[in-house]
């Protein structure tokens, strides 16, 4: 077993200058120089977790940030990510990463609609390199599926990855349907937020920020087995109100609704093509997506990030930014009989206004 | 309560009017010495004479008790403490102290012997329902055989024994035994034992014929069935698990010398648990015995994993309509080449959904792969599979795709034919995406059926799609009700171009299913067929490398 | 994830000597094309004489492989029964599900002579029509 001290990169090599020449392949689309690079490093002696963590791992970060900022298109990012996917592999059969079993047995899996499936992968071969036993079910598992894999495996722990907050109420469901059945949860991903704050929410039984720290994390303590008389309810009571029910239930005639009245309000909208006024509808679409997660979780500060974010986004892409604030109003409108949802929205509004005026006041 | 209930004899008495009270009274002066008592309390203490030292004369938890309750001045305890009580004789007694005005402590003392029994008794009853309540919400909350054992063993090891032992009955020569310690955890071990040398573990795992519970002599335990370090055997009891109808396994329940043995009241407690933890056996059992069965009778009709074969990239993915299943009415599979021949791709999609339209794919994979001779004649191919699926009691039929694909230099040739399935799409190197040129009747319903089939090249980096309607028949978008559509997949896969099979594939799949959303859907599949990019040519994208080597 | 009711497909039958009309409003899919080859089968049984059935497509909303399904056994019976089956009034969809899947032909002119040749029709044609009384409405 290999003891996790990096940097172990022998002949006077770094993690980062390996990780650059990696990136170059896997932007490239050449699969075989990215493996034969890892491969000789291994030969040479390198730590294999500290590649999967000091060099893959950040090659991904790298690989989507430069598909979120438009440097790189879907089919090179995918490229990218499926060449990752095989220098993973490539590492798992070298004759350097031998691998004994001598801990218990873990599940990891991303939750039902999660499609980024590598730290998830990652994670696996970490665990896998410390002596666990893994099943790795990878992307958007539904949770029937992933409860009746438990029940016949009888997994110690489930390690489930999620980077999207939208889908924290799905989690929320798979969290709380594996420890129905006895089985503690470790979760991990983006989706769970600063310092992990929504999955002390969701009633995770641990959060890791990373696959080196969930990894010592169950080294170091085994989870207990949840308690089973919780209820899922008892972790967001606010839920009784039935904004979220509402919101999600309606959400399709809620986008229809203030999609027409937006064309009212905002006449350079008649202009729009059809795949713009599509784009417009998912924008607004993924709006209240997000509107019902804050009522879900009842954490305004995650809507009013949305919206920053949102904002920055569509002043990259050229679309006028101040579409926001009617946006906002309008759906205010039409949950005026909300008090949670009004609350977040108004917050939201104000986020936009104060943006808006500091750029305003800003020499571009 | 009759030693309690004194005669009375004395003349009521204006200073000491309980003379004659019901409950033995004892007035106790400030240094503890006895002023006076009653006749019930002549009864209780006989030797509690007025002027008789209290220490000398009563239980010393009263004597303590009094030197609490008389400290004058801000240290006094008037109302001390309500939950005086201690043994008198043998019986329990509350004592309730009321101070006088002279300074002297009346105390009344209430037998409570009965209460407490009463109390205790159900608070013993509460903690077992408790346990069981407890056991059985672990229990039932999981269908894996092995957990049950750890729940079975670790319970019964904390509540009704020093150590448990939870076994199965075994399906090949060895046992499973799970043995844990109080306060230890469970552990897993298989043995190769004969049940029947300990006497009523046979039966108990046979489950017939029935036994009752059985103690056993300790010294004629076999040595497996002691936990390590577990000291001297006091007593050993072995409770049958009764199952659903089916033997659910045993279990052994293990006292130290020194720990009581088994009360009757015991055993009947671990009978109840012997029967909530051998139902959750025998459904844990019974569910990983129809997952297994399942899992065996599935594994033929999963679609395959795909992958590169003879040069050419295959890859496919698959979504049931719904998510509790795995398998539905869409289908593929590849069929690999022989040297220097075309491999046969097939992709389709059969009328209806769930299991039932999975049985019927599973037949038509397998008549496909019984034609396999005849794959470079799609027409005779499909004629034939026609004929075998024509049923004069349904019209259950199929529409599917035939690919035939083979390397040639770097370039993959390709025969498509569509047998009234969705067109397969091409995508080109810049982005274009074609409509390979193939109709042909579905197969299953009509007699008559004929088919045109394409020819198409494709070069290092191009690829072939191949779907079913359950893609662009998607009901979903941002409004909920608009369909995916040929043109969107058109679109999205304009934007696919370069990209590996199975990134593709991963993308078209990503795409449905976002744009569904929670909404409910048919059978999804993809199959893309790439000619391999070829090593010099994977670089050829300028704008990215010149980005990053430049 | 509700399943529809199973009412979303409307059947209005209008009969006019030896033709009978079945309108179809709703969709034909997987849970209602039973409804609908119920219906012409149990005319077809029902109708000796019977010479056309019409299905009148104008209010079809969404059809399935299941509604295909449906019209393909219903063709048969009625080729088996030398009843002519008329698809009128076909919407796009209804054509489009047609053309894709090369079944436009059989469906749209069907031969007039009936069950003439085909083997496996007529034999199902002497089980299927004077014996199902269990399926007349």
């Amino acid at each position: 077993m290999s003891i996790s001290t990096p940097p172990a990169f022998p002949c006077g090599g770094r993690p980062e200058q390996l990780a650059d020449q990696l990136l170059n392949a896997a932007l490239a689309g050449d699969e075989h120089s990215a493996i034969e690079l890892v491969v000789r490093a291994l030969d040479e002696g390198a730590d294999p977790e500290s590649i999967l963590l000091d060099v893959i791992a950040p090659v991904q970060g790298k690989v989507g940030q430069e598909w979120a900022e438009n440097r790189i298109n879907v089919a090179q990012e995918h490229a990218a990510t499926s060449i990752n996917e095989r220098v993973i592999t490539a590492l798992g059969v070298h004759p350097a990463v031998g691998t004994s079993i001598t801990r218990g047995r873990i599940t990891v899996a991303c939750v039902d609609g999660e499609w980024h499936a590598l730290p998830a992968r990652l994670l696996s071969e970490v665990l896998k390199l410390r002596g666990w036993r893994i099943d790795y079910l990878g992307a958007q598992l539904p949770t029937p599926h992933l409860i009746a894999h438990l029940h016949t495996t009888g997994a110690d722990v489930v390690a489930l990855s999620s980077s999207i907050a939208t889908r924290l109420p799905t989690t929320h469901a798979a969290i709380s349907a594996c420890q129905a059945i006895g089985v503690p949860v470790l979760v991990g991903g983006a989706a769970f937020g600063p310092a992990g704050r929504y999955a002390k929410l969701l009633g995770a039984d641990a959060w890791a920020p990373d696959a080196r720290a969930a990894a010592d994390q169950l080294a170091r303590s085994p989870l207990s087995r949840p308690q089973l008389d919780h209820q899922p309810i008892d972790d967001l009571p606010h839920l009784a109100d039935q904004e979220y029910t509402l919101v999600t239930r309606n959400s399709d005639s809620l986008v229809r609704t203030v999609f027409a009245a937006l064309e009212d309000a905002l006449p350079f909208m008649n202009e729009y093509s059809d795949l713009q006024r599509e784009r417009t509808a998912e924008d607004l679409a993924s709006i209240i997506e997000f509107l019902a997660t804050a009522l879900y979780l009842d954490d305004e500060d995650l809507f009013t990030g949305f919206i920053t974010w949102t904002a920055q986004v569509l002043t990259a892409r050229g679309v006028p930014a101040q579409s926001l604030r009617p946006t906002l109003h309008l759906l205010a409108l039409e949950l005026k009989d909300f008090p949670r949802a009004t609350r977040i929205l108004r917050a939201a509004t104000r986020t936009v206004t104060t943006r808006h005026s500091s750029e305003a006041g800003k020499p571009a | 309560m009759d030693h309690t209930r004194a005669r009375t004899i004395a003349e009521p008495d204006a200073d000491f009017p309980w003379g004659a009270a019901p409950y033995p009274v004892l007035v106790v002066d400030v240094d503890g010495a006895l002023v006076r008592r009653n006749d019930a309390a002549a009864v209780l203490l006989p030797q509690a004479a007025p002027g008789a030292p209290l220490v000398d004369v009563a239980p010393a938890w009263l004597a303590a008790a009094h030197r609490t309750v008389h400290l004058p001045g801000p240290y006094g305890a008037p109302d001390a403490d309500p939950g005086l009580s201690g043994v008198i004789g043998g019986r329990r007694f509350e004592a309730h102290p009321s101070v006088r005005d002279d300074g002297t402590v009346a105390w009344w003392l209430v037998d409570d012997t009965d209460h407490q029994l009463v109390r205790d008794a159900l608070h013993k009853e509460r903690k077992r329902t408790a346990f069981l309540a407890k056991a059985s919400s672990a229990l039932l909350s999981t269908l894996n055989l092995g957990r049950c054992m750890d729940v079975t063993a670790q319970m019964a090891a904390e509540c009704l024994a020093d150590a448990a032992l939870a076994i199965a009955p075994s399906r090949g020569r060895r046992l499973p035994v799970v043995t844990c310690l109080r306060g230890g955890m469970p552990e897993l071990s298989h043995r190769s034992v004969d049940p029947d040398d300990v006497p009523g573990l046979g039966e108990a795992l046979r489950g017939f014929p029935p036994v009752p519970a059985r103690w056993i002599d300790p010294s004629t335990a076999p040595q497996w069935l002691v936990p390590e370090g577990f000291g001297p055997v006091g007593s050993i009891v072995i409770t049958p698990l009764p199952g659903h109808g089916v033997p659910a396994g045993a279990l052994v329940l293990l006292r130290r010398a020194k720990t009581d043995s088994f009360s009757d009241e015991e055993e009947v407690f671990a009978r109840l648990f012997a029967a909530r933890a051998g139902a959750a056996m025998s459904a844990a059992r019974l569910y990983a015995e129809q997952t297994a069965i399942t899992e065996v009778l599935m594994r033929e009709l999963l679609p395959p994993t795909l992958h590169q074969v003879s040069g050419v990239d295959f890859a496919g993915r698959y979504r049931p309509s719904a998510d509790h299943e795995r398998i539905g009415g869409d289908f593929y599979d590849v069929h690999p080449a022989t040297e220097g021949e075309a491999s046969l791709v097939a992709l389709g999609d059969v009328c209806g959904k769930g299991l039932e339209a999975a049985v019927l794919t599973g037949k038509i994979r397998s008549t496909l792969h019984a034609l396999l001779p005849l794959a470079d004649d799609h027409q005779r191919m499909l004629s034939l599979l026609n004929t075998a699926l024509l049923n004069s009691h349904h019209a259950r039929f199929a529409t599917l795709v035939l690919a035939s694909a083979v390397l040639r230099g770097n370039e993959v040739d390709l025969k498509l034919t569509s047998a009234g399935h969705p067109t397969p799409l091409i995508i080109r190197g810049d982005g274009t995406v074609e409509e390979a040129d193939t109709r042909g009747t579905l197969v299953g319903a009509i007699r008559e059926v004929s088919a045109r089939t394409a020819a198409v090249t494709l070069a290092p980096g191009e690829c072939c799609v191949l779907y079913t309607d359950g893609i662009t028949e998607a009901k979903g978008g941002p409004m909920g009700d608009v369909l995916f559509g040929d043109e969107r997949l058109k679109r999205a896969l304009s934007a696919c171009a370069g990209m590996t099979a199975e990134g593709i594939v991963e993308h078209v799949q990503m795409l449905a299913a976002q744009w569904l959303g929670n909404r409910r859907h048919d059978d999804m599949a993809v199959v893309v067929i790439a000619a391999p990019r070829t090593h010099h040519l994977s670089a050829v994208n300028g704008h990215t490398r010149g980005r990053f080597t430049g | 994830m509700t399943t529809p009711p199973p009412d979303h497909l409307r059947l209005t039958r209008v009969d006019t000597g030896d033709r009978v009309r079945i309108e179809l409003d709703g969709d034909l899919d997987h849970d209602t094309a039973d409804l609908l080859v119920n219906e012409a089968t149990a005319q077809l049984s029902a109708r000796p004489g019977l010479g056309h059935l019409h299905l009148h497509c104008g209010g079809l909303g969404m059809i399935d492989s299941m509604g295909l399904s449906a019209l393909l056994m219903i063709s048969r019976r009625t080729t088996a029964a030398g009843v002519r089956l008329h698809l009128e009034d076909r919407p796009a969809n209804l054509d489009r599900i047609l053309r894709l899947t090369g079944t436009f032909d059989h469906l749209t002119a069907p031969s007039p002579t009936g069950a003439a040749g085909d083997s496996a029709y007529e034999e199902e044609a002497t089980v299927f029509r004077p014996t199902r009384p269990d399926a007349g409405t």
